[in-house]
């Protein structure tokens, strides 16, 4: 009964705080939206620009130009699954197209000669022509343009071989990791962000716990006999469930900007819940060396800043493995619990994995959970509960 | 119903409570007189269990401190209002209620009996934080009785209130003297001599004395108290004093008042003019009162209770 009295004193006190509730259930979506943004804004493209010289052929009583069906098959390109993001420029003159390569506006210059058709038609007809020629032109530090020539060399020898009959010595054939050719680098942030969309409890939470030393209600508590861990249940709860309505409105967000996600939501719950229960773990830690609000502002910033940008919630970080337990690598990023939740929810939505694949993570989520669940409680219990 | 034995404090080298023993009855209001930082506030904590004593002890009904069982029995008014912000009247008590294990019927009898008595039912669907400074401290008040506990601890508990509400907090806490026993700390001597059945007065961490009000005036002697303030030559009022002393039982200077202490003195203060004259200090700021505890508190310590 005590701790029902806690969650509903709880839940009415973030009610009449609003703004502070709304601003930690948005913060994630906007996350979501602001990578979004970056994502449209920075979608990794290939410029080309094609310059046709191609006089074309007169064959079999129809007129033939080469180079242009080759443009048009540029445009219409699919290698196998690969959608290739090449955008094709078509230019006359060609010091032009090269001012244009040189000043960045393109990443790579095909020149296709007068005589492409021709020769074409000549491979078709005997051995007599050793090959077609086709001009590269392009800056050879820039990695781009090794993707533009890698794949324009694989789409032009498969036309030219296709009509001529010539045999191709390498077919190029690409494997994609897991989902990876289905996801955008937009899916391959979600994970984290949704991560991110707990991390920010550790302000509620903290605030809820320290408002109560920073008011003296602390005291009131004290003389009617509270138990710590009634009191920091009942508190801990109601941020349970601001954790789950934030991961699963920043879930929606992101699906309405196209995330989907694959399998189903009991393992991504039960990770949720682990990862609230552990950031409310540090958040006891973080209320127990701090007297109120305002101190959680300023002190807080540092593990946020710490869980935010070192346990791959914001962008992707690999720390360098320091030991293995049964082939669960551990590094010192591993004492950030969101990392673990990261990395399982890669494995269960870009990697395609299943439920046994990810219960290291999740047993690593445990464990950090009883740590800062530990520590926190022992803290708080020292520094504001025990009778001194 | 308390008992106090030998009970010290000491925040590393300050010692805020020496040895203090005493005794609460039961159903009687006791009020803790002394000066801000006497330790009053500290004694209150360690009877509410709130803070350890470095050493003694304080029992309830033969109960040691370190049962947890008696704080159920208490009800503690701190100095500061202590509530939650953010919920209404009748949502803390309901909230304090539940953890002193209270049921749904109860809390509600009690939480409009307080509030009807306390002057605060229509506000009752009031968020705390919208409350007026005197209705803040009534709030308080409330809370540490909603469990109707049987002994009942007040610091500072007219601390500022309007002069109407602290009429109305007086009259409530008399009021409860009736089946409940009381203790009141304070360093306004009105307060603790118009509440307190007993005084303990507290300085520097020591019981000094502890009486009722009348016994503790009276022990300072019988009679009037004339406070003049002085002006001119310092050192003539020495002499003065000296001169006075001849026909009058106590003459005191503290702080540029002189103090004489007489029966009757109304009818005297021609002659004491005549003698302020002849030392060529003049007569200014004259009161004439009756004894009072800051009285007995001067005469106990030597120095005024409120500077």
């Amino acid at each position: 009964m005590k701790i029902l009295s806690i969650i509903r004193k709880s839940i009415k006190e973030h009610l009449r705080s609003v703004w502070i509730l709304l601003l930690t259930v948005l913060m994630a979506p906007f996350f979501v939206m602001l990578y979004y943004m970056i994502n449209e804004a920075t979608q990794t493209h290939y410029d080309i620009i094609v310059v046709n010289q191609d006089r074309g052929v007169h064959f079999e009583g129809g007129a033939f130009n080469h180079g242009a069906f080759l443009i048009d098959l540029f445009k219409g390109t699919d290698m196998d699954s690969l959608d290739l993001p090449i955008q094709l420029e078509e230019m006359e003159d060609r010091t032009l197209a090269e001012h244009r390569l040189k000043n960045k506006k393109s990443d790579a210059l095909i020149i296709i000669p007068e005589d492409f058709s021709e020769r074409i038609v000549a491979l078709a007809s005997g051995p007599s022509v050793k090959g077609v020629g086709v001009e590269f032109v392009g800056d050879l530090t820039n990695i781009y343009y090794m993707v533009c020539a890698i794949w324009s060399y694989e789409i032009i020898a498969e036309y030219v071989s296709e009509l001529s009959g010539a045999a191709r010595p390498v077919i190029l054939k690409e494997t994609p990791l897991g989902i990876s050719a289905q996801v955008t680098d937009f899916d391959m942030w979600i994970p984290g962000i949704l991560m991110l969309s707990i991390i920010m409890l550790m302000f509620t939470a903290s605030i809820a716990i320290v408002t109560e030393i920073e008011n003296g209600t602390i005291i009131r508590l004290k003389l009617s006999g509270i138990s710590s861990l009634q009191l920091l249940s009942g508190i801990g709860l109601v941020q349970v469930l601001i954790g789950i309505i934030a991961i699963f409105l920043t879930l929606q967000v992101a699906m309405w900007f196209g995330f989907d996600y694959v399998g189903v939501l009991g393992p991504f719950i039960l990770i949720a819940i682990l990862t609230t229960v552990s950031i409310i773990g540090f958040s006891l830690i973080l209320a127990s060396v701090t007297k109120s609000a305002n101190e959680i502002l300023v002190v807080g910033n540092f593990p946020l800043f710490l869980f935010m940008f070192f346990s791959g919630a914001a962008f992707p970080m690999h720390a360098k493995e320091l030991f293995t337990i049964s082939g669960y690598g551990i590094s010192w990023q591993s004492l950030l619990s969101p990392s673990h939740a990261v990395q399982a929810l890669n494995k269960l939505w870009i990697m395609n994995l299943e439920f046994n694949d990810v219960v290291p993570e999740i047993l690593a989520l445990i464990v950090m959970s009883l740590v800062y669940f530990g520590i926190g409680i022992w803290l708080f219990q020292k520094r504001h509960l025990k009778v001194q | 119903m308390i008992t106090l034995r030998n009970l010290t404090k000491r925040f590393g080298p300050l010692t805020a409570v020496h040895d203090l023993s005493l005794e609460v009855r039961k159903g009687e209001i006791l009020g803790f007189l002394g000066p801000n930082g006497a330790g009053k506030t500290t004694t209150i904590k360690m009877i509410c269990g709130l803070i350890k004593p470095t050493s003694g002890i304080v029992d309830f009904h033969f109960e040691n401190l370190e049962t947890k069982h008696h704080r159920s029995h208490l009800g503690y008014c701190p100095q500061d209002n202590i509530f939650w912000s953010k919920l209404t009247c009748k949502e803390q008590l309901n909230l304090v209620g539940r953890l002193y294990g209270m049921d749904s019927r109860m809390i509600r009898h009690r939480s409009a009996s307080l509030l009807t008595q306390l002057g605060l039912k229509e506000k009752e669907t009031v968020l705390a934080k919208k409350l007026s400074g005197g209705m803040k401290r009534r709030l308080n008040i409330c809370l540490a009785l909603i469990h109707d506990p049987e002994i009942l601890i007040f610091d500072e508990p007219e601390a500022g209130l309007d002069p109407q509400s602290r009429v109305q907090v007086r009259e409530f806490i008399k009021s409860l003297s009736e089946d409940k026993t009381v203790i009141i700390t304070t360093h306004n001597m009105d307060e603790a001599d118009r509440l307190s059945e007993r005084v303990a007065i507290i300085d520097a961490g020591r019981l000094i004395k502890m009486d009722t009000p009348k016994n503790l005036k009276h022990s300072i002697g019988a009679g009037d108290i004339l406070e003049i303030g002085l002006s001119g030559k310092a050192e003539t009022w020495e002499s003065l004093r000296s001169n006075l002393m001849q026909t009058f039982e106590t003459v005191t200077i503290q702080e540029q008042k002189m103090f004489i202490k007489s029966s009757r003195l109304i009818s005297r203060i021609p002659e004491i003019s005549k003698i302020f004259n002849d030392f060529g200090v003049p007569l200014q700021e004259i009161t004439l009162r009756e004894n009072t505890l800051e009285d007995v508190f001067i005469h106990l310590t030597g120095k005024a209770l409120r500077p």
